[in-house]
């Protein structure tokens, strides 16, 4: 699964720490699943796209290897 | 996603004021015969099970002073919550200790086709520790690994 939290992070300048912050979880989480290292779990996935104001599906897309 | 069975985050530094001087002792015990006179007990003929055998009555206590602080001390490093537990931290650990229950035993498998006689104690000695010092340093090396992160 890819996201696009890198980018969506660019579009409100706010760094890996500060969104870590604002929806409760470790840096190291931030920077796992920004490099696709971590899938978050549906809980997590839903708070990221509401503090980015999107739809999931905007922000977490399937891969061919999914 | 609250994880039960583990420690508040203060025990990780406990836990390494506790091992250095556990491992120290564990040292001199091992490699020098260390014992301190005082750990000495008379235990008498009653808890030993087998006479015939014409074991010491007494029993002195400081190796199991060292391993018992060495034990203890890694357990308080290795299960000492983190100072932002989540999902992701929790993933790392169950996977850190998979990961090192399976290296431990490649690695006695290893030990008992190439280690042979007493040696063997040994390997049996140090594989008690393993699985946590093993676990200890996959778990840290995967979130340090994650905290260098591309800002």
């Amino acid at each position: 699964m890819k996201n696009t939290i890198r980018v969506e992070r660019a579009v409100l300048n706010i760094t890996q720490q500060e969104l870590a912050e604002k929806i409760s979880v470790s840096r190291q989480t931030i920077n796992a699943i920004e490099s696709n290292k971590y899938v978050p779990s549906t809980v997590l996935a839903l708070k990221i796209a509401r503090l980015f104001s999107k739809k999931v599906e905007d922000i977490f897309s399937l891969e061919e290897t999914d | 996603m609250e994880q039960k069975l583990l420690l508040p985050n203060r025990y990780k530094k406990w836990g390494l004021v506790l091992l250095l001087p556990s491992l120290l002792l564990g040292i001199l015990v091992r490699f020098k015969d260390f014992q301190f006179s005082f750990l000495t007990l008379p235990i008498g003929k009653a808890f030993v099970k087998e006479p015939h055998l014409h074991l010491d009555e007494a029993v002195n206590l400081t190796d199991e002073l060292a391993l018992t602080g060495i034990i203890v001390s890694l357990l308080f490093i290795a299960f000492a919550r983190e100072k932002s537990e989540d999902e992701f931290i929790a993933h790392t650990r169950l996977s850190s200790l998979q990961w090192a229950v399976l290296l431990n035993y490649v690695l006695l498998l290893l030990a008992t086709w190439l280690v042979h006689g007493l040696g063997y104690i040994d390997v049996m000695m140090y594989n008690m520790l393993t699985v946590l010092i093993l676990f200890i340093i996959r778990f840290n090396y995967v979130l340090n690994s994650n905290k260098k992160s591309v800002e």
